[in-house]
């Protein structure tokens, strides 16, 4: 069989002699290469997401349902009522599929697949992931379920049109066979199963290469914070994930074969869903801000050209967020009519999460102080990180109190507060580390004054997006809505003029991509453009680093790797 | 009670609507350009506003610290500005001040969470708060009978609850009134609809996915006790200046009270996710006096919805206008 | 290991089985939707395309891990690749516990919290649910005739817990070279593994109540059905390795395979002990037996 020769070829590759293009690119088992990959892929998949979120903010630019509408009569030659309908639908459809794909085919395949893959085995010292192969069907399986969410948005979901339209949370009986009777919502089932599958699979990926894997003299409290950040993530998908898979499994055959889970008329529980839904939902929005806090400490650190301050603070800091991500989940549910001692507990846990995140600002700010700080573009994303986080963190205060959160749940305030940790802080991180290792993963350098103008674009328009719908939150604008009361025009306007913003630092940032890569300015010689502050292993190797790199291991016998 | 005809109604009304004060509506709605919350219409709501105010400071002086000591080391810690970095890494001291002197915020914050949220989440015992005030009284501790009768209002709970039940439907809510029955036994009942579809057959008149053909009807001062159901997905019944907020679950009933003391037309809209019209189910509170509302029922009992809902239009109110004619 | 190259770690050369992995779950998940749904054109109850799809799945089941197997026989596993391993089995096995507390918790909530939700805060006046009241005012539901756990549970409990003990002959013998017993020894689990599903099939066959249409049938068949899963996956694994260890596969010294399909075996038993625990025992001593 010609396929096993391939997989049983022991051709004793010299260590950069590289397989012919489709073997490289299809068949890769080489972490660098699977990393690229998911840069790739959630390069895609965030134009998708990024595009479905523009649809939002353009529709809600004016009050009245315009641009959905225009859509219908345009597109789908529909009229009248009927197209107001579909347009209705079809807003739910996109508000749901840009969180689904902005979270499981963005964030977690860029942060997790790409630096994940590329950075944990070059800091640790190992010479690729400990499973090349299973990392690959990780990647893959990603690409299947995207394909399968993208398809589940074009088939029928329930009468008022195609795709479903039940928010990401995927509350039954809205995602059940009373709300979106079709196949829609089966597909995108199954394609959250598989990205469930892919993510376990690269968890135990992750944590398999950073228990094992480690260069001789790496001690886990010598390991590079960012290894640390990926080491907890990892840890979080692997018990949060199989319980979605058990809640998705659930709601599947109470959909196709008659169970009554989340059945009322049968004795089953919706809330019960959503216990399952959040105890995995909560550790995931720290599996997706973990592995930016170890970027974000490189960064600051290698900038500032200073040691990190505290590291084992640091480290054990992102454990106890963690561990306590998990007993918290039912802050998302304060108003389905809790017991009022649960909410107690839930508020108080909740909050508790405040005191490590804080320890990690103000050790950022501590690295910084007393330092040599040179502003290259990865450190001013690292900044913005900072102070855009810590915004997105207080708020999470507020609305960690049961008593102000029966007021702002499921309000504009509550999507400020998590654009602010995800849209500001995950990306923030996310770009902090493109344009740190830009230059390591391909070769050449970024084009410094566009770098500039994307981050500054990006930084005031990310604010003038989000931050009014902290006042439409308070004002109480109820969150998904197609329309909205004439009372919330202002702010909606700005909002709508912040993306318009970002969507100006998206093209500089595609154009800054084109102009690197057709300039193609070589890399600094030594592998290390940043100098004396970058002190982690990665910057010890050429940039690119050769195929396989650590034929022979390094040793770490200073303090150093952080 | 005395049955008073429909006829006889019209003629309350009459009377009542020469009561009725001139100039604007006084409602509670979203107001452009807003940046805190609506004014509070209860006490739940008072609490949250004043609690949240303390939030909102702290919140500001944390970022404004963080925010200072970014800029502070952009300026002073520049690479011209310092030319050699400094090498620590450690200072037991600051990281225990920054873990405890956080941890001591937050609990001073938990400590105002705590009676918020019992406040507004245990639906009062009425006999129990008429009970304690008259203790209070005849103990004449009248700074705690002052403070009691704040939060607690012993003259609306001598008057018992109104008992509403709320249901969400896709899309739009029925209201049940148990304790207001018809000859027949049946309580009044009614499904309130948004004016507003986002259809070109939509009426010009009426706030914009605000107002509702009947809206629900509660008295001013009195302890409304409402459940909240719902017949087929997960809705929230909201309404803002109340600072309200419960789901409303297929299967389940979940519990919540709340007092007005200030008639008044009060929105709210759909909080939960809920399909297609999810936009277009809004909430209107139409809080008045208790003769209104009386008069409100028995058309209700005798089925007349429209002379109902015209009945409420306007509000009667001796006092009420001070507080929400800015609106 | 090439030339240069001074450690020991498994550089895997370039597979196809991922991408064709990848695909074979896609035909798989549309499969699975055209039969529950009907999609592009193909009705409803339509079967071969999921059918395609599973059977893609095994293949590249199948090819992936003889190719395992081959690089395990020509010295890839070196003693740090095998820790490698012994850590990724853990994880997996980890994971699958988590898989099964969705199940536990499901049920624990039904079993145990019924009250608070059929209590005052059940919707009793609405005609869609007020048949429930009746129905789940008490656990196990009305209408729901529950397993005597000291007949055939007990009975599979004891068959569960033997086989426990000789897949462990096994892999001692095996560890001491003795062959003969531990080809006896695995024989004995497979042969019970097999009796196990059997007698749970024959359990199933009895059952007061069924999956759809009642929330204890859900709940219960899917917490004992995943299980019946893992027994069955986990039976083909041991007859995998009763095939290595007839080709020779097998020696004292490197038996990764059974080592993993043994771990394995001894989770799906563990989940066991405690679905006849919380699932068969605990129900009946708090409500006593069927109604």
């Amino acid at each position: 069989m010609p396929m096993d020769e391939v997989a049983l070829d022991h051709g004793h590759d010299s260590h950069d002699h590289k397989p012919g293009f489709f073997a490289r690119w299809f068949f890769s088992t080489n972490h660098k290469d699977i990393g690229t990959l998911y840069l790739i892929f959630s390069l895609i998949a965030g134009v998708v997401g990024y595009s479905l979120s523009g649809l939002i903010r353009w529709e809600l630019a004016e009050p009245g349902i315009g641009p959905m509408l225009w859509i219908q009569t345009t597109f789908f030659g529909l009229d009248g009522d009927a197209a107001v309908t579909a347009a209705k639908h079809f807003y739910n459809v996109v508000i749901t599929y840009h969180g689904l794909v902005m979270i499981f085919f963005m964030v977690m395949p860029a942060l997790i697949g790409g630096f994940g893959n590329w950075f944990v085995p070059l800091m640790i010292g190992a010479p690729d992931m400990a499973f090349p192969r299973m990392n690959n069907i990780s990647f893959w399986l990603t690409v299947a379920a995207f394909i399968l969410a993208i398809l589940s948005m074009t088939v029928p979901g329930g009468s008022a049109g195609n795709g479903f339209g039940g928010g990401w949370t995927l509350y039954p009986p809205l995602s059940g066979s009373t709300g979106h009777p079709g196949p829609s919502m089966d597909l995108l089932i199954l394609s959250l199963h598989t990205a469930g599958i892919a993510s376990i699979l690269g968890a135990i990926n992750f944590i398999v290469t950073i228990l094992n894997m480690r260069a001789p003299g790496m001690t886990l409290h010598k390991m590079p914070l960012f290894a640390w950040g990926m080491l907890i993530t990892a840890v979080l998908l692997l018990l949060a994930l199989p319980v979605l898979a058990g809640a998705l499994t659930m709601l599947l055959t109470d959909r196709n074969f008659g169970s009554q889970f989340f059945v009322p008329a049968g004795g089953g529980d919706p809330v019960m869903f959503q216990h399952l839904f959040w105890f995995f939902g909560h550790p995931e929005v720290y599996i997706m801000i973990l592995p930016a806090f170890g970027i974000i400490s490189h960064i600051v650190s290698t900038f500032s050209k200073k040691p990190i301050f505290g590291y084992l603070g640091m480290a054990y800091a992102m454990v106890s967020i963690g561990v306590i991500g998990f007993v918290v989940w039912a802050h998302h549910m304060y108003t389905v009519g809790m017991n009022v001692d649960l909410k107690a507990y839930f508020v108080a846990a909740t909050m508790v999460i405040a005191v490590p995140t804080g320890i990690k600002i103000f050790s950022w700010i501590a690295t910084m102080w007393g330092g040599s700080i040179d502003f290259k573009l990865p450190m001013l994303w690292a900044i913005g990180f900072i102070f855009l986080f810590t915004v997105g963190g207080v708020t999470g205060v507020v609305l960690a109190n049961a008593g102000v959160d029966h007021a702002l749940h499921d309000t504009y305030y509550v999507v400020a507060h998590f654009h602010y940790v995800l849209s500001l802080g995950a990306v923030f991180g996310l770009f902090a580390g493109w344009y740190y290792w830009f230059e390591k993963m391909f070769g050449i350098k970024y084009n410094s004054f566009l770098g500039g103008l994307h981050f500054w674009l990006m930084f005031i328009g990310s604010n003038v997006l989000f931050f009014p719908q902290h006042f439409l939150g308070l004002q109480g604008m109820p969150r998904r809505y197609i329309d909205y009361a004439d009372g919330f025009s202002t702010w909606h306007y700005w909002s709508s003029i912040g993306y318009a913003i970002t969507l100006a630092a998206t093209l500089v940032f595609f154009i800054s991509l084109a102009v690197a890569f057709i300039q193609r300015r070589k890399a600094t010689e030594s592998g290390n453009p940043w100098g004396e502050g970058a002190t982690t292993l990665e910057w010890t190797l050429p940039s690119p680093p050769p195929f396989h790199q650590y034929n022979e291991l390094p040793v770490v016998n200073t303090k150093g790797g952080h | 009670m005395r049955r008073i005809g429909v006829e006889s109604v019209r003629h309350i009304l009459a009377a009542l609507s020469a009561a009725i004060l001139a100039g604007p509506a006084f409602a509670a709605e979203p107001l452009d350009g807003a940046i805190n919350m609506q004014p509070a219409a209860t006490r739940i709501a008072e609490r949250v506003h004043d609690f949240h105010n303390v939030l909102l400071v702290i919140i500001t002086a944390i970022t404004v610290l963080v925010a200072g000591l970014l800029a502070w080391i952009i300026i002073r810690y520049n690479k011209k500005a310092n030319k050699v970095s400094r090498k620590f890494s450690h200072n037991t001291t600051i990281e225990v001040v920054w873990t405890v002197v956080p941890a001591l915020i937050l609990v001073g914050i938990a400590g105002l969470s705590f009676p918020n949220l019992y406040y507004q989440n245990v639906t009062p015992n009425l006999g129990q708060i008429v009970a304690t005030s008259k203790q209070l009284l005849a103990d004449g501790k009248s700074a705690e009978h002052q403070a009691f009768t704040k939060n607690y209002f012993p003259d609306a709970a001598e008057a018992g609850f109104v008992n509403v039940k709320i249901q969400g439907n896709q899309w739009n809510w029925t209201y049940t009134y148990a304790d207001i029955v018809d000859e027949s036994g049946l309580p009044v009942e009614f499904v309130s609809n948004g004016l507003h579809k986002g259809r070109a057959s939509d009426p010009t008149d009426g706030l914009r996915l605000l107002s509702t053909d009947y809206p629900m009807v509660v008295p001013a001062d009195r302890y409304i006790r409402f459940y909240t159901a719902a017949a087929d997905v997960i809705h929230s019944w909201a309404v803002p200046a109340f600072s309200i907020k419960v789901d409303a679950i297929p299967g389940r009933l979940n519990e919540g009270w709340f007092l007005v003391k200030e008639p008044g037309v009060y929105y709210g809209q759909c909080s939960e996710l809920c399909g297609v019209d999810h936009a277009y189910m809004p909430i209107e509170v139409r809080v008045v006096p208790q003769a209104q509302f009386d008069a409100w029922a028995e058309l209700m009992k005798a089925g007349d919805f429209d002379a109902a809902a015209a009945s409420v239009r306007q509000i009667a109110s001796a006092d009420a206008g001070a507080k929400f004619a800015s609106n | 290991m090439a030339g240069d190259v001074k450690h020991d770690y498994h550089l895997v050369n370039p597979s196809p089985w991922p991408l064709l992995g990848s695909l074979a779950v896609t035909v798989l998940a549309i499969g699975s939707v055209t039969y529950m749904k009907g999609l592009f054109g193909l009705a409803e109850g339509t079967w071969w395309l999921m059918a395609i799809g599973f059977a893609m799945v095994l293949w590249v089941m199948f090819g992936w891990w003889a190719t395992v197997i081959k690089e395990g026989r020509i010295g890839d596993h070196t003693p740090v690749v095998e820790i490698g391993l012994r850590y990724g089995m853990i994880l997996f096995i980890a994971s699958e516990v988590m898989f099964f507390v969705a199940w536990f918790w499901s049920f624990f909530e039904f079993s145990i919290f019924w009250d608070a939700r059929v209590g005052h805060t059940w919707d009793s006046a609405n005609a869609l649910f007020a048949d429930g009241l009746n129905r789940f005012a008490q656990w196990p539901p009305a209408d729901v005739t529950t397993f005597d756990p000291f007949h055939l549970p007990l009975m599979n409990t004891l068959v569960l817990l033997l086989s426990g003990t000789t897949v462990t002959w096994a892999h001692h013998a095996l560890a001491h070279g003795d062959m003969k017993s531990a080809k006896l020894g695995l024989i004995l689990t497979i042969l019970l593994g097999l009796g196990f599903t059997a007698l749970q099939v024959l359990e199933y066959s009895h059952a007061g109540f069924s999956f759809d249409g009642t929330l204890y049938g859900s709940a219960f068949f899917m917490a004992t059905g995943f299980h019946g899963a893992h027994v069955v996956i986990g039976t083909i694994f041991l007859i995998v390795c009763l095939i290595r260890m007839y080709a020779g596969n097998l020696t004292p010294q490197k038996h990764l395979g059974f080592e993993f399909a043994a771990w394995y075996w001894h989770f799906v038993d563990v989940v066991w002990l405690f679905l006849f625990a919380f699932v068969y025992v605990a129900p009946h001593l708090v409500h006593g037996g069927g109604h």
